[in-house]
């Protein structure tokens, strides 16, 4: 977010809040019977992307000085909930009410402003500034003739950084600073800026259990002098603990409000979960319990996003990895695929040690990835169908040992595979940037249907596609189960592992909380195992 | 501006150059129909060019990559003055050096393939770097004076010779070289890899490429065509003179960023990297031609470069847009 000062923020200078208005800031508003007064009062707030609803009417109340919970599964709306209060995104529907009075948010600038600040799960600062520096970045500064007075500043800011337990010197350089540093410096930035309500996006994600602790004993503080928080977490626990109040977002609207007795882990999960079963799925039954393994896994890990995950993948096996974003699950990925060195633990692929040093060393032993990033990490842009579908087994098309290409061979298996796939367009010799996201995934897909892994991981395979490649991509993956292959899904989509595996198991915090077979693979079992 | 109008002119960008190329050729000729449009004139300037060629297309191995070698132009004048030291004062034979030679070049590029890809420094940096240091054992090899006697005649014959009459032997091996690279690049695994680097390194990664090892071989190559430039340089002067290559690195990015919006979208190959090399060439022998003045000659240099890559990124812009 930009915090280039703007004359349109007039209050931002720490010159005219004085320290004892930022340390002992009372709530000026009366107290109703449930606390403090309304502090944001959101109602109806609707979104959609290209025809999608990301919100549908969603709302949510929140009181001065109070700690708020927002939970939800991925996809209930709430990081769109957020955007649109920072003002980085706009409403299609819906009220603001800001402090009794009706405000429509339009940038960022204006909601820091009135008195919202921000901060995210990627805590962004300029490195080789100091603390002090970053905590001032974007804010009028005092002057001693002509040049930035440093020293008075410091000097103004010790108090808050003091109050917050900020353990490093205000003269440090950022980029030295700790995860749990980073965040409280994130604090004494919020309270510098005169802020009434900080909105926490998975604020302990990265954090160990004695650091998120101090983190929740900082928040107790803040809302105990008077500053609000929108605390937002998949650890439920945490959100017990800090908020009275709770409010359950799901399928982008906002199902109710929790508190006081109703407000349990039990009653929280209830309502993520939805009264809804979802689809029903036939329920896929794995064939050959005895077939070989081909992907055994003990205890790997590697800190801080995987703890130690045990499990055998056979041949012919669909295994679905649930659980929540930031679960882990992409770091697992990574790990078996060789693109991070792990902490601990041991792999074998069909029975012998598998050690992987790279990716490429991974792919060389017989082990695919469709990564979850397509346009980043998938395909090559400018290049032809045919060019990214060869990526991975260039040397079966060779007049082998002459390392020279079949150009021929080349365009004919391509195109088998483009016909097989049903990609559009059906020219191999077209672009993948200009096929649409669907088409773009296939080719990855096509890749390696070329190459024929052993195992192959799917990181998100139909994310952003439309319902038609969906279900052939979700048809693709299973012949290539029944052709033999190995095949790990990796979703965040509910509904797509009940549809498609024959065992799921599912991550939280890194490890595994759940492994579901059968009938037992539904969307609510997924969600419910999601929670540690 | 519309759909249609932006690809009218992302088409047009394609072959921009070639009609630069073309209006050129065609004003110089209308201006100096005597001195200008003769079999002999552009024998002579595709002769000209081909050193450039040779060098530009190995380093087009590297550009493709994303990655920049500024050591080439000082590869070229080390592996000149070694050449002819190696043939003068060592007493090897002229088949033996040459492809010492060329080795020595591949053995700098393969340096700054692993400064590069194994040791994470930036290309430009790491390849200024290496290339200062080649400046400093040129002149320690050479005590900073030319090499010039006992330079064997059949040594200087590759280069003024023609295997083939009418056409001096540099186009030749221009020709076989460019056809070679061209041939690596598009028609193996190798060039693909390459191209897939360029295009997209995570991918690549992901893909199981080794993305470092591609880019080492890509470094080795420049080296090796620096190296080749350097020693038909020396048998075309005679000698082996200090600072001799140093100029052909900028005429070689010119033309290899002339070459990159050449019938592409501003994508680095190596048949548009010939052909910029030509059209730097004809440009310089039409001012030649008309006695310009030798100022103007640099300061034509420079707007090239200039231009070349504007146009370069003008052309990815527009394909992207």
């Amino acid at each position: 977010m930009s915090r280039s000062s703007s004359p349109r923020i007039p209050k931002c200078s720490v010159t005219k809040v004085s320290q004892q208005q930022i340390l002992a800031r009372t709530v000026n508003t009366l107290p109703n019977e449930e606390g403090g007064a309304v502090l944001l009062d959101a109602q109806g707030i609707t979104k959609s992307f290209a025809g999608i609803h990301a919100l549908r009417g969603a709302s949510l109340v929140l009181r001065a000085g109070e700690a708020h919970g927002l939970v939800g599964a991925n996809g209930a709306g709430k990081s769109t909930f957020i955007k649109i209060l920072a003002g980085l995104i706009r409403p299609d529907e819906g009220q603001f009410t800001w402090d009794g009075s009706q405000v429509s948010i339009g940038d960022p600038h204006h909601a820091t402003h009135l008195g919202m600040t921000f901060i995210h799960q990627e805590l962004a600062f300029i490195p080789h500034m100091t603390v002090l520096e970053n905590i001032m970045l974007g804010l009028p500064k005092r002057t001693r003739l002509g040049s930035i007075d440093w020293q008075a500043i410091g000097k103004q800011i010790a108090p808050i950084a003091q109050r917050v337990g900020l353990d490093v010197p205000l003269g440090a350089s950022a980029k030295t600073l700790s995860p749990t540093q980073n965040w409280l410096v994130n604090i004494c930035r919020a309270l510098v800026r005169d802020a009434r309500l900080i909105v926490m996006d998975e604020p302990t994600a990265a954090l160990a259990a004695p650091e998120a602790e101090r983190l929740m004993a900082i928040v107790e503080d803040l809302t105990a002098s008077g500053v609000a928080v929108l605390y937002v977490s998949h650890r439920l626990d945490e959100v017990m603990r800090l908020c009275k109040r709770a409010t359950v977002f799901q399928d982008g609207r906002s199902i109710g409000e929790l508190s006081g007795p109703s407000l349990s882990k039990a009653s929280l999960i209830k309502a993520i979960v939805g009264g809804e079963l979802g689809e029903q799925y036939e329920p896929k039954h794995f064939p050959d319990r005895n077939s070989q393994v081909a992907l055994r896994v003990e205890g790997l890990s590697r800190a801080p996003r995987v703890k130690p995950v045990s499990f055998d993948l056979h041949r012919g096996e669909i295994l679905g990895v649930g659980g929540l974003v930031g679960a882990g699950r992409s770091e697992l990925a990574r790990l078996i695929y060789g693109a991070d060195k792990r902490d601990s633990g041991i792999m074998e692929l069909e029975g012998q040690s598998y050690d992987p040093r790279s990716s490429t060393d991974a792919v060389q032993r017989g082990i695919g990835l469709v990564p979850e990033e397509r346009r980043a990490e998938g395909i090559i842009p400018h290049r032809s169908i045919a060019f990214n579908m060869h990526l991975s087994s260039l040397a079966k098309i060779t007049f082998a040992p002459i390392p020279i290409l079949n150009w021929s061979e080349r365009k004919a298996r391509a195109k088998e595979i483009a016909d097989k796939l049903l990609i559009k367009p059906r020219d191999v010799d077209v672009p993948v940037v200009r096929l649409s996201g669907g088409n773009q995934q296939k080719v990855v897909i096509g890749r390696w249907l070329l190459r024929r892994p052993k195992v192959l991981i799917l990181d998100e395979p139909t994310r952003g596609v439309d319902i038609g490649a969906r279900a052939e991509i979700h048809r693709l993956i299973s012949q290539l189960a029944t052709e033999g292959v190995a095949v790990l899904v990796i979703s965040s989509d509910p509904d797509e592992l009940p549809e498609l595996c024959h065992r799921v198991i599912v991550l939280a915090e890194g490890a595994i909380n759940g492994e579901l077979n059968g009938s037992d693979i539904t969307r609510n079992a997924i969600i419910a195992a999601s929670y540690a | 501006m519309g759909v249609g109008a932006k690809r009218n002119l992302s088409l047009f960008a394609r072959y921009a150059t070639l009609i630069g190329l073309a209006l050129m050729v065609l004003t110089f000729s209308l201006l100096s129909p005597t001195a200008f449009p003769t079999v002999s004139n552009f024998v002579n300037v595709v002769n000209q060019a081909s050193l450039v060629v040779i060098i530009a297309v190995g380093l087009t191995m590297t550009v493709m990559m994303g990655e920049l070698d500024l050591s080439v132009g000082y590869v070229a004048s080390l592996c000149g003055i070694l050449v002819v030291g190696f043939m003068t004062t060592n007493g090897l034979p002229v088949w033996l050096a040459i492809p010492a030679v060329i080795c020595i070049g591949a053995a700098i590029g393969f340096i700054n393939g692993v400064l590069v890809a194994k040791l994470k420094i930036n290309s430009v940096i790491a390849t200024l770097g290496v290339g200062t240091m080649l400046t400093g054992l040129a002149f320690a090899y050479s005590a900073g004076a030319p090499l010039v006697s006992g330079v064997p005649p059949i040594f200087v014959d590759i280069s003024l010779g023609r295997w083939i009459p009418g056409i001096p032997n540099n186009i030749v091996l221009m020709a076989l070289l460019a056809g070679l690279l061209w041939f690596v690049v598009e028609r193996t695994p190798f060039g693909q890899e390459v191209q897939a680097v360029g295009g997209n390194a995570s991918a690549a990664r992901l893909a199981g490429i080794s993305v470092d090892k591609i880019k080492i071989i890509g470094f080795m190559l420049s080296g090796a065509g620096a190296a080749i430039t350097g020693i038909l340089l020396a048998s075309r002067l005679g000698s082996g003179t200090p600072g001799a290559g140093d100029s052909y690195l900028l005429t070689a990015f010119a033309a290899v960023f002339l070459g990159s919006a050449t019938l592409r979208d501003g994508e680095f190959h190596i048949l548009g990297t010939v052909i910029g090399a030509l059209i730097i060439a004809f440009g310089f022998n039409g001012l030649n031609i008309f006695g310009a003045p030798t100022f103007s000659q640099y300061l034509l240099q420079g707007a090239i470069l200039i231009v070349a890559v504007g146009i370069s990124s003008f052309s990815r812009l527009l394909a992207e847009s």
